[in-house]
């Protein structure tokens, strides 16, 4: 059995010991893809504690089949930071939309009241520019490019197949390049990336 | 500029947000309050559904030990144990050959299957036809202690 899934049937029994292990293990993580989307350090560290009591609570629904645990986290918080960020944003159903649908400008370009998060200059101006990219095409960017998780990974915090990750991926570069550019900070608009 | 550029580009951007993001922690307090939090919920668990039976338990114990501390005795003579010699399915009452009230307080009476001549019956006031008093009998004498007859069951 590989440790983690042993720390996790420890931790099924009551050892607090195996829950603090894989806590720590994944807090950061689950930390960061938080603030990625909802902006705001207070929001992802309620969206963190909130997904680490799920985690507690809901153990049974993880299935070490499906993928890790750091991916279930994800996608958990994912869900939890959908109510925060639905608050600010109208909702979109992937469904709704082809894979190749661009999106109304108007929901693009909304203004979110974002607090500065980051000291960095530049890397808050990309913090901001992602955040504004449509939720859908946002999480994708955020799992395969910011928290390190593989496509199929992503697929599986996201509930959607391969192909569309590769999909979503691409077009949320090329929005995000675009942003960038726009700003000043990357140079020109660029296209979007084929993502193998 | 390139398309290769501009991913190049992009990547670098994505890295500085990523190193920067990658100084971002989970805030300290989250640990000490999930950890409360994880106490508690198996803390709950682990209490078992029948977790009133031993205070039940107890209760009843004290209450079955306050009884017979405090409850009359009363105290009552035992029969004196009789032992089925003839191992088989009790065949009628004994005759009582001596008063009934010492009969109950003898100590070690004994059952013993024995056979005699039926005119013996009339030594203990017992009817004996004349025709049948050379036959013998079969019997079970309840002996006292001290080998003094107590009372008498006929078998046939």
């Amino acid at each position: 059995m590989q440790p983690e899934l042993s720390l996790l049937a420890k931790m099924k029994q009551g050892d607090e010991q195996a829950f603090v292990a894989l806590y720590r293990k994944h807090k950061d993580a689950v930390y960061r893809f938080a603030l990625l989307c909802t902006g705001s350090p207070h929001s992802a560290a309620e969206v963190t504690q909130e997904t680490f009591i799920h985690f507690m609570t809901r153990t049974d629904q993880f299935d070490p089949t499906r993928g890790s645990i750091g991916a279930w986290l994800c996608g958990v918080a994912r869900n939890l930071a959908r109510k925060e960020y639905t608050n600010r944003e109208d909702a979109t159903d992937p469904s709704d939309l082809a894979d190749d649908a661009s999106l109304p400008e108007a929901h693009i370009d909304r203004e979110t009241p974002l607090d500065r998060v980051l000291k960095g200059e530049v890397a808050e101006e990309v913090r901001r520019a992602v955040a504004k990219i449509a939720p859908h095409y946002r999480d994708v960017l955020i799992l395969c490019e910011l928290s390190d998780l593989s496509y199929a990974e992503a697929a599986q915090v996201c509930g959607i197949d391969i192909g569309t990750v590769r999909s979503r991926l691409s077009r949320a570069r090329a929005q995000l390049a675009e942003r960038l550019a726009r700003k000043g900070i990357l140079g020109s608009p660029v296209r979007a990336k084929e993502v193998s | 500029m390139s398309p290769e550029m501009n991913d190049a580009f992009l990547n670098s951007r994505l890295d500085e947000l990523k190193g920067e993001l990658s100084r971002m922690k989970a805030p300290d307090a989250l640990e000490a309050a999930l950890t409360a939090e994880f106490r508690k919920r198996h803390a709950k668990a682990r209490r078992p559904a029948l977790w009133w039976m031993p205070p039940l338990a107890l209760a009843a114990t004290v209450a079955l030990v306050s009884w017979m501390v405090h409850a009359p005795i009363v105290l009552q003579p035992s029969p004196p144990a009789i032992e089925d010699v003839a191992g088989e399915s009790d065949p009628g009452p004994f005759l009582a050959l001596r008063p009934l009230e010492r009969i109950a307080l003898e100590p070690g009476a004994t059952v013993v299957a024995t056979e005699f001549p039926r005119a013996l019956l009339a030594d203990w006031g017992l009817p004996v036809s004349p025709e049948r008093a050379s036959e013998p009998v079969r019997a079970e004498m309840l002996y006292s202690a001290q080998g003094e007859p107590l009372a008498v069951r006929l078998l046939d």
